[in-house]
């Protein structure tokens, strides 16, 4: 029962969040070809909508990766600071004023896609040298280069002029207030990729799941199919990060709340992750609009407020087991 | 038919084994003390630590076999069932022993779900098919455990000090379980238990000073005891 009214009420939030906002659409209006009212319906909000749904998606389904990958509920490519080094990567370009587009890519999310990927090879370097207890030394490797990575970000800053300093800012803010079609279609793609990629994988996954003993002993080769697998999740949060800024503790909130609501194999829990988690971020995309300060709250700052708690309140709750 | 050719191992910078060479023979119950390096004998096997030498396995080098074609041949039953994904399911964690016979991409078949069927039925643990893994005491978890290894249809089933978290009455129970396995699989038990040795019936090894060696049939226990010194 809680299920269905949860799953009502995402739903119900997904059809309205298009007419909610700074200005309130009529229904009848956006049927009205050229109107104010269509061009902000068809031009910026449903393609916000669909970018914040993909966006969930992706956050979501690579916090549920990474925590089947290394075993640990805290492992998100947030928190592994992943996305630290694309917001590095893309920061780096724009202080470089490197605004181009190079093969229907903006250089900036080229860049912060780079800054993503080299993120994971360096982890994986590093993760060798760790011993047997490795899962909680890995998260404070990535802590560790999250603050690394923070404070090269204030070099980038010091360096900075104001007007590259505001760009910078706004991004490392995270923002889903995008216009037209081309981000939104990329990412919808990015994120296709990424769901079937982890959807075709769900019995190497459950595999992975166990242990990575179990997994060897089963006849699976963990190193080749982990690795790819974070290829795949560190491209599609690459090529996410480089366009939103960071948004953080999606990929730790959706797939622990989709676990409690279903607890069964993480097979079984791919779909419904994804889908929360999309429906999970229009939500909080639309209360970023509907609260209305100054302007539009940034949703990273939204999820980070609702995270941070979220984080320490799991932090207690798996030690104290 | 294992056998270990040049066989070393270190741990740490330390080694453990040195140059080890021996021919296991078709059941074998290995002892030896605390960190004497069983179970890193039997790891290798499985490809799951590093060594140096040669492993054969059937005449043919076990670095040689691709994972799927190792783990048809042999099994490997840990002391404790630890999973990190809690809400896995009897059936469904039988299921990922069929994980080597499957087709990319695809389900299980029916094969698959009906020898699940037939183990959980073999170990009179039918009923466990739908509870949660993390749900189990540890006597079934252990059931589950060579359930789960029978299901592999592996000639081979290495135990791992089976009956080290068990209460009397599980150790009398898995200990039947396993003597009964010896007539349609080749088995080796890593054990301190040396009733569970006599039980058995079965050719003894003993790791000491890195070395290994079979011990002989007539050794009393008084003799065996005093190995551990």
């Amino acid at each position: 029962m809680t299920k269905l009214l949860i799953w009502l009420s995402l739903s119900i939030i997904l059809l309205a969040s298009p007419f909610l906002g700074a200005v309130s659409l009529n229904f009848q209006e956006i049927f009205t070809q050229g109107s104010l009212h269509a061009q902000i319906f068809y031009d910026v909000r449903l393609p916000r909508v669909v970018f914040a749904f993909c966006a969930g998606v992706i956050l979501s389904l690579s916090g549920l990766l990474f925590q089947t990958l290394f075993r640990n509920a805290l492992m998100t490519p947030y928190t592994l600071g992943i996305s630290s080094g694309a917001v590095l990567g893309a920061g780096i370009a724009i202080k470089l004023e490197l605004l181009g587009v190079f093969f229907g890519l903006s250089i900036v999310s080229i860049f912060g896609f780079f800054g993503a990927i080299f993120t994971v090879f360096l982890l994986l370097y590093l993760a060798q040298f760790l011993k047997r207890a490795h899962n909680t030394s890995l998260l404070l490797l990535g802590i560790a280069l999250s603050l690394f990575y923070s404070s090269a970000l204030m070099i980038v800053f010091y360096l900075g002029s104001a007007i590259q300093n505001d760009m910078l800012l706004r991004f490392t803010m995270g923002s889903l207030s995008i216009i037209g079609w081309s981000h939104p279609l990329s990412l919808s793609i990015i994120t296709l990729i990424l769901f079937l990629t982890l959807y075709g994988f769900r019995y190497e996954l459950q595999l992975l799941g166990t242990s990575d003993d179990e997994a060897k002993l089963r006849g699976l080769d963990t190193k080749k199919t982990t690795l790819l697998l974070l290829l795949v999740s560190s491209f599609a949060i690459g090529a996410l990060v480089s366009i939103s800024g960071p948004i953080g503790f999606i990929g730790l909130i959706v797939p622990h709340i989709v676990a409690k609501l279903y607890p069964v194999s993480v097979k079984e829990r791919i779909g419904k992750t994804a889908l929360f988690g999309g429906a999970f971020l229009v939500l909080c995309d639309t209360l970023t609009r509907v609260i209305q300060t100054q302007s539009e709250l940034p949703i990273g700052i939204v999820t980070a407020l609702i995270g941070g708690p979220f984080f320490i309140y799991l932090i207690i709750s798996k030690s104290s087991r | 038919m294992i056998e270990f050719k040049n066989y070393s191992c270190s741990y740490d910078a330390k080694s453990v084994l040195e140059n080890i060479n021996f021919q296991i023979p078709s059941h074998l119950a290995l002892l030896g003390s605390n960190g004497s390096g069983k179970s890193t004998l039997m790891k290798s096997l499985c490809k799951l630590v590093k060594y140096r030498g040669k492993v054969y396995l059937d005449a043919k080098d076990v670095q040689e076999y691709d994972a799927k074609e190792l783990v048809q041949q042999i099994s490997y039953v840990p002391t404790k069932l630890e999973v990190y994904d809690e809400y896995i399911s009897v059936e469904e964690y039988l299921l990922l022993s069929r994980f080597a016979y499957k087709q990319r991409f695809v389900n299980y078949v029916k094969k698959d779900y009906d020898l699940v069927a037939l183990n959980l039925q073999l170990l009179n643990i039918a009923k466990l098919a739908k509870h949660k893994l993390s749900a189990l005491s540890s006597g079934e978890a252990s059931l589950v455990l060579i359930a789960a290894a029978l299901t592999a249809q592996s000639k081979t089933i290495i135990f791992d000090e089976p009956t080290a978290n068990l209460d009397p009455k599980n150790t009398k129970l898995i200990s039947q379980t396993i003597k009964e396995l010896k007539s349609t699989h080749n088995i080796i038990v890593i054990t301190h238990n040396l009733e569970l040795v006599t039980y058995l019936g079965i050719q003894t090894a003993f790791i000491q000073d890195k070395n290994l060696f079979l011990l002989d049939e007539r050794i009393t226990k008084d003799e065996l005891v005093a190995l551990y010194d």
